[in-house]
């Protein structure tokens, strides 16, 4: 765009920021903009807002009486938020002793819907002086970040032990020790537990929208850990009929080998009619296909000596995937969480070790979209038929189908592909997100592993 | 957008329908790569004859190969196609150069032509897609001027019926979708005229000077890319390059030594043990750009250079004709060796990591404009593990290997469901 020309007026951004919105889902949207106060109705609990158009940018000549007005509309707005008193039920709100030692929340009263997602039981020897003996106690405790965000959002009164006498209050009574600020929560929950700053940013981040998050590697033998991922059989499975047909084959492909001469590095393509070589488009551009490529070829690059800064950390589940919190199911996403200021895009071997653990992704579901256009792309579009000559199989193929269906071009009309290329090529066959957090600004990427050469063009 | 090129080619109907400009373009592009297949004429005898053939493991199909010419040219590294024909064969047949006065395919002399025959084209002349290109961009300026102004009179009328104390009448506002160029070409601005007579040339006194000046001589070249050039000898021979430094063709053993040592620094010829450190690199520039340009015209890609979208390649799925890039590619090689890379002479491009403030401006270039960014690493073979020897022949490209990766952003609140 040629923004010189664009002279800064009066140029609302309704029109650009819908226009952006369908285009793709990278683009920046409705992320970057602040809130619209005036959007709030007024009511005395604060609610977090939507998002609002922009009315008006400055001009030369100062506001305009209906610019101010506006202005001071969503200022008023805003105020009578920020001004309303935050409060949290009672019946919401429920209790923890924080143990620095185990680094621990032990919930004492476990109050509200978070509970479903978050929290695991441990059995821990109950130590009750009274009673004089230890006997195992299963209860439920909270990781920091855990902790830090239910303390955050108002839902979580979190107590310190102290050595003094305990305080009874009614309906408090086993709880002891000293109230912690959620500044002090920072302070102390932070840093245990593998817990980063810009972890727990992720974390809260994404439980705020709605994720299930939990720790990919169990900090405890009691933490649930995830469901391995499902095993998709698509390259172990080979057909019994494959299996014939090539053992079938195998004594024809040897000869033929023979016949073929050993790959000559200075010419490395040949055309010519005897048996057959060469002598389509498609053909050529398959024997193209020489260098090596893809993660099956081995890697010899050496491993650097420092263990990788990628590791994956959490588990995301979708708000959509039944979450069992006792036994959660293989993740929707694996999240790598770094500090953008002092860890580099992963190199390619650090790539490779998280691509190894990861499952391969079912091929993407194809949009609706692509039916309602109703206007299929012509084959002849595809490959003009003309410049394809039907090829006769040679006697040698003749007499050996297996290894010529092998070799014959993969026609559009008979086979017809079923995911759409594109859409894999653009995910890849596996997908890793990484959150490079910079300072606060949590930026998330996913790498895929490419699938360019399962999908050749021609 | 569709481009419509140069060359006499007769065609009824001005600025036809995207279809039958899209027809047309199947048809001047059909071929993926310069190679000619063309079947026998199809009569009883040559059927019978290819039947025959067919079981004996041969065919009576037709291979032409173009033997095209070029010149190489060290200080652009690139190789120039100086003839016509040449040219013509190896931009319609799978895309490869560009032309030097022009973005993509030569057409510099036909927009000379176009722009002299001015006063009668504005119906039936063809366009280039420079030309296309710049009406475009008039229009965009236009249609923002328009915008603007509706914008400034919606903001007028609603602050005076502020002050009235009623509701605003409502102005429209022009969009994208529905905004229409006509106005402008019926009674252009003054805005516009001068745009448009900044970007095209001034030229409406010779019409008929035109008729007694020679005809104009085209004096554009196809480049190719060094890549793009052993792509061609190498696997199809179907191009031949003369060294203006020797004076003579060279060799395709010759052209092997000769596309590396384009890579070396122009050193005095007596430093010559300085430049022998340069020899037999696994990671000469021209190696590894080969091995990704190799890559992915191997699986059917039309590849151009990317520096427009901060990226070395983008892939074009039949080619720039047809559709905008899908992909746009950046090449990283890697050592498999650290030790390789800290006594190499040569430093290459994205060899040490991106930070993530990089990785984000490509990733938002490129997303911007609607192409998926790929990250392409390359592994450059230890020295330790293969022979430096085996440089001498392209039979070292067997120990390099491609890796891709994918790179989008993640937006969890747009993944939720």
């Amino acid at each position: 765009m040629d923004d010189t020309i664009e002279a800064p007026s009066f140029v609302t951004k309704a029109t650009l920021s819908g226009e952006r919105r369908e285009d793709d889902e990278q683009s920046s949207g409705d992320e970057d903009e602040g809130p619209d106060w005036t959007k709030l109705p007024f009511i005395a609990r604060p609610v977090i807002p939507k998002r609002g158009e922009k009315d008006f940018e400055p001009k030369v000549s100062g506001g305009s009486g209906l610019q101010r007005h506006v202005l001071d509309r969503a200022r008023s707005a805003m105020l009578d938020a920020l001004k309303a008193t935050r409060t949290s039920s009672n019946k919401t709100v429920s209790h923890a002793v924080w143990h620095s030692d185990i680094a621990r929340a032990h919930v004492t009263a476990a109050r509200g819907i978070h509970f479903s997602t978050m929290g695991h039981s441990v059995s821990r020897p109950n130590l009750k002086e009274s009673e004089g003996l230890q006997r195992a106690h299963k209860r439920l405790e909270l990781l920091p970040e855990e902790a830090l965000y239910l303390v955050e959002r108002g839902s979580l009164f979190c107590w310190k032990p102290a050595e003094t006498i305990p305080i009874s209050s009614p309906g408090l009574e086993d709880i002891e020790g000293s109230p912690m600020t959620v500044q002090q929560a920072f302070a102390e929950m932070i840093g245990k537990e593998d817990l980063t700053l810009e972890r727990y940013q992720v974390y809260s981040y994404l439980r705020r929208l709605g994720y299930a998050v939990t720790r990919t590697v169990p900090p405890s033998k009691e933490y649930p850990a995830a469901a391995p991922f499902p095993l998709r059989q698509v390259q172990g499975a080979v057909g019994i009929w494959t299996r014939i047909s090539r053992l079938l084959a195998w004594p024809f492909v040897r000869i033929s080998q023979l016949f073929s001469r050993s790959f000559d590095w200075w010419r490395p393509i040949y055309i010519r009619r005897w048996l057959l070589c060469n002598l389509s488009y498609v053909s050529v551009f398959k024997s193209l296909r020489f260098l090596p490529s893809g993660y099956s070829v081995p890697l010899h690059v050496k491993p650097p000596e420092t263990p990788s800064s990628y590791q994956i950390f959490y588990n995301l589940y979708k708000p959509s995937t039944p979450f069992k919190k006792t036994a959660p199911p293989a993740p929707d996403f694996s999240i790598v969480v770094i500090n953008a200021r002092t860890t580099p895009v992963p190199s390619l071997s650090q790539l490779n070790e998280l691509f190894d653990i990861l499952p391969e992704l079912p091929p993407p579901v194809p949009r609706r979209r692509t039916l309602l256009a109703g206007k299929p792309v012509p084959p002849s579009a595809l490959s003009a038929p003309s410049t394809t000559p039907a090829v006769k199989p040679s006697l040698l193929r003749q007499l050996s189908p297996w290894t010529w269906w092998s070799t014959t071009p993969s026609s559009p009309k008979t086979a017809p592909r079923k995911p759409n290329p594109f859409a894999i090529l653009k995910s890849g066959k596996k997908m890793v997100v990484v959150a490079a957090v910079d300072a606060g600004m949590i930026s998330f990427f996913r790498f895929g592993q490419g699938a360019f050469e399962d999908f050749p063009m021609n | 957008m569709s481009h419509i090129t140069s060359s006499n080619r007769p065609r009824g109907g001005g600025q036809g329908k995207g279809g039958a400009r899209r027809q047309e373009n199947n048809k001047i592009y059909a071929y993926p790569l310069p190679l000619l297949f063309s079947p026998p004429p199809r009569t009883t005898v040559s059927l019978a004859t290819s039947r025959v053939l067919g079981i004996f493991g041969s065919s009576n199909i037709q291979v032409e190969n173009p033997h095209c010419e070029g010149v190489l040219d060290r200080a652009t590294k690139s190789v120039w196609v100086t003839n016509k024909k040449d040219a013509m064969i190896l931009w319609r047949r799978g895309f490869f150069g560009k032309g030097d006065l022009s973005r993509s395919e030569p057409s510099w002399h036909t927009r000379q032509v176009n722009a002299h025959r001015e006063a009668a084209a504005s119906a039936g002349k063809t366009l280039t897609s420079e030309e296309i290109r710049e009406k475009r961009r008039a229009e965009r300026i236009q249609f923002k001027l328009d915008r603007a102004r509706a914008m400034a009179q919606a903001a007028e009328e609603a602050e005076i019926a502020f002050k009235e104390g009623r509701q605003a009448n409502t102005v429209s506002i022009p969009s994208g979708a529905t905004w229409k160029p006509q106005q402008s070409t019926q009674e252009p601005s003054t805005t516009e005229q001068t745009l448009v007579s900044k970007v095209m040339p001034e030229v409406e006194e010779d019409e008929d000077k035109i008729k007694e000046e020679e005809p104009l001589e085209d004096i554009e070249h196809l480049q190719l890319t060094l890549q793009e050039t052993f792509f061609l000898i190498w696997n199809f021979d179907c191009l031949t390059v003369r060294d203006p430094l020797y004076d003579k063709r060279l060799t395709l053993k010759e052209i092997w030594q000769t596309l590396q040592e384009v890579y070396y620094p122009s050193l005095p010829s007596s430093s010559l043990k300085l430049l022998h450190s340069y020899a037999n690199r696994f990671d000469n520039q021209f190696l590894v750009s080969y091995v990704a340009y190799h890559h992915y015209r191997s699986l059917g890609w039309v590849v151009k250079g990317g520096i427009k979208f901060c990226v070395d390649l983008l892939l074009y799925k039949r080619g720039p004709v047809f559709q905008h890039a899908e992909f746009g590619v950046v090449v990283i090689p890697v050592y498999e060796d650290p030790e390789d890379q800290i006594t190499s002479p040569f430093r290459l491009n994205n060899v040490e990591p991106f930070t993530w403030s990089w990785l984000s401006t490509i990733n938002r270039v490129n997303a911007q404009v609607q192409k998926t960014l790929i990250l392409t690493y390359v592994t450059i073979p230890a020295r330790s593990r293969v022979d430096a020897a085996l440089v001498s022949s392209p039979a070292c490209l067997a120990h390099y290997s491609v890796r891709d990766v994918v790179l989008r952003r993640f937006i969890p609140a747009r993944m939720r469901d």
